[in-house]
């Protein structure tokens, strides 16, 4: 899948978790820029994304995520 | 070992000197006199524990490495279980034996407990998990290594310092910044005001309280609470304001611990300011495998896991069924905010405004009588007296005039809660910077020395050394 079509759809996904109207999207943007993206945040969003893009995480791999460039190559790596 | 000591102020002295003026040349003989400095003070304490806090430090070490060089995945897990299981079990032996033995801790005490062992275990624990999950290197200096397990200012009650950060300062040459020490100075000096004069004042007035609650009308219980709950911050940050402070005489910065949570809206903003070390490491270690192992439970296994991680985190403060209970309801308060979520445009950076609307503040007033109510069972000896303070303040003795404990007064009491009143607008207008005296942004030398010494006087005049040791050193 595209890298565009993948943040298009991880967007929503992301907007609708944090409550967000407005969220400017940011490669290099870090889960602690973000307001209301803690920990608790984070884990639904991750479920969300396996269920969208229908794949599994493991814990190994969210432990290394650096930004949301990093959210959406990882992504990539299994669509 | 108590910062709050003539010796220990003469200890500190010294190796500072000698840091500075003798071993200042290589990180190495930084390094070796930190780790001397740290083992004596360490077995000036407690010689007896000083075996095993050595033995904890080589085994993850080598633990570490031996993670790090398996190849085979399925062997390095078993090395980090085994790794676990021999650190939580040392920590289950010394902290938990009485508790799972007779079911309160109160009625047997035969087992001591090692000073900041809850705080170093829990360090190393997360040392191990992270060089499994590849994040971390493993150290390869037991020297840097043995520092950042026993690095005095912090061995005694934290902050739980990541190996992530730590490490790399502790593994080269630092040199000195006049900038960093007079800030740490700084640091101290509120560190000193908050415990000799906030917590040890409101001790005078909570501790006689809770020690004897069965002789004390409602009222007096609901202000004890209250003072018990800024007894408890303000001893706690407090001592890490002065840990954090010593730290950067030598150069070494170490994680904030406390950001002004009693400002806090939400109870998930409480637990992002309140003893946040502990927060991050029980939301990276134990919360998030638990949900997401639960996650296709949805809300439900997200909530579950809140409740076990506040569980645990009431279960890391002690052994006592009512610890268990404070981090239950800390897990409950979660669920109207999970269940209820609102809409969020905020960014973080720009939410603090000096002026303060009312629907802010209800909010915060109501979340700090919240907190406040789950501090009767963290300050209570059990989970019956505990239910018998609830029950008296809910009485119709809550409306009868204040019963003092002795050695307190209206007055006496009157001036305590006016510093409570004057730490809470220090943290109000100073909440952006990084500790309540940082005033680089005054520019007139003479108002920032004038308020050091209004700070200096407030100690020597109003300070209080009843209750001088601090109460996160027996965790």
């Amino acid at each position: 899948m595209e890298k565009n079509a993948v943040i298009k759809k991880a967007e929503i996904i992301i907007r609708q978790v944090l409550k967000k109207e407005k969220f400017e999207w940011k490669g290099e943007l870090t889960a602690e820029e973000v307001n209301g993206w803690d920990s608790l945040s984070h884990m639904i969003i991750i479920t969300e994304l396996e269920n969208e893009f229908k794949i599994k995480f493991r814990l190994k791999e969210l432990n290394k995520l650096g930004n949301l460039d990093s959210l959406i190559t990882l992504i990539q790596s299994k669509v | 070992m108590n910062f709050i000591s003539p010796g220990f102020a003469l200890f500190l002295s010294i190796v500072f000197l000698l840091y500075w003026f003798v071993f200042k040349n290589t990180a190495r003989l930084q390094n070796i006199l930190l780790l001397v400095a740290s083992l004596v003070l360490y077995a000036f304490f407690n010689w007896r524990f000083l075996g095993l806090l050595v033995f904890s430090t080589l085994l993850n070490f080598y633990i570490g490495k031996l993670i790090e060089n398996k190849k085979d995945r399925k062997a390095g897990k078993w090395l980090l279980a085994g790794g676990l299981l021999v650190n939580l079990g040392v920590l289950l032996y010394f902290k938990y034996f009485n508790f799972f033995s007779s079911g309160s801790i109160l009625q047997v005490e035969n087992i001591l407990i090692p000073l900041g062992i809850s705080f170093y275990t829990f360090q190393l624990i997360g040392y191990l998990i992270d060089i499994y999950n590849e994040e971390i290197k493993s150290c390869k200096d037991l020297l840097v290594f043995s520092c950042y397990v026993v690095y005095f200012p912090k061995i005694a009650s934290g902050p739980i310092e990541p190996a992530k950060k730590f490490l790399p300062q502790i593994g080269v040459k630092r040199s000195f910044d006049y900038a960093l020490a007079t800030d740490g100075m700084r640091q101290i000096l509120w560190g000193l005001f908050t415990k000799i004069v906030v917590a040890n004042n409101c001790a005078s007035f909570a501790q006689p309280v809770f020690e004897n609650h069965e002789q004390y009308p409602g009222s007096t219980l609901l202000l004890a609470s209250f003072f018990y709950l800024f007894q408890v911050y303000c001893d706690f940050s407090g001592y890490s304001n002065i840990a954090i402070g010593i730290s950067k005489l030598f150069g070494i910065q170490l994680s904030r611990n406390f950001n002004a949570p009693f400002f806090s809206t939400t109870i998930r903003e409480y637990w992002q300011k309140w003893h946040i070390t502990l927060t991050s490491w029980m939301m990276k270690y134990v919360f998030t495998p638990l949900s997401f192992s639960l996650r296709y439970l949805k809300k439900a296994g997200i909530l579950l896991s809140i409740i076990i991680t506040f569980v645990t985190v009431g279960l890391w403060h002690g052994t006592k069924w009512n610890f268990i209970v404070f981090g239950l309801l800390h897990g409950v308060y979660f669920i109207p905010q999970m269940l209820f979520p609102k809409k969020n445009n905020e960014r973080l950076s720009h939410r603090h405004t000096f002026f303060l609307n009312l629907a802010r503040f209800s909010k915060m007033f109501g979340l700090f009588f919240l907190v406040m109510f789950t501090c009767i069972f963290f300050g209570s000896r059990s989970l019956t007296e505990a239910f018998g303070f609830i029950n008296t303040v809910f009485s119709g003795s809550v409306f009868s005039s204040v019963v003092w404990p002795p050695f307190t007064s209206a007055f006496k009491t009157f001036i305590t809660a006016l510093f409570i009143v004057t730490l809470l607008a220090t943290e109000w207008i100073q909440h952006p910077r990084s500790h309540e005296l940082q005033l680089d942004h005054i520019k007139s030398p003479y108002l920032r020395r004038s308020i050091y010494i209004a700070i200096i006087l407030a100690i020597l005049l109003f300070g209080s050394v009843m209750h001088i040791n601090f109460l996160y050193s027996r965790f």
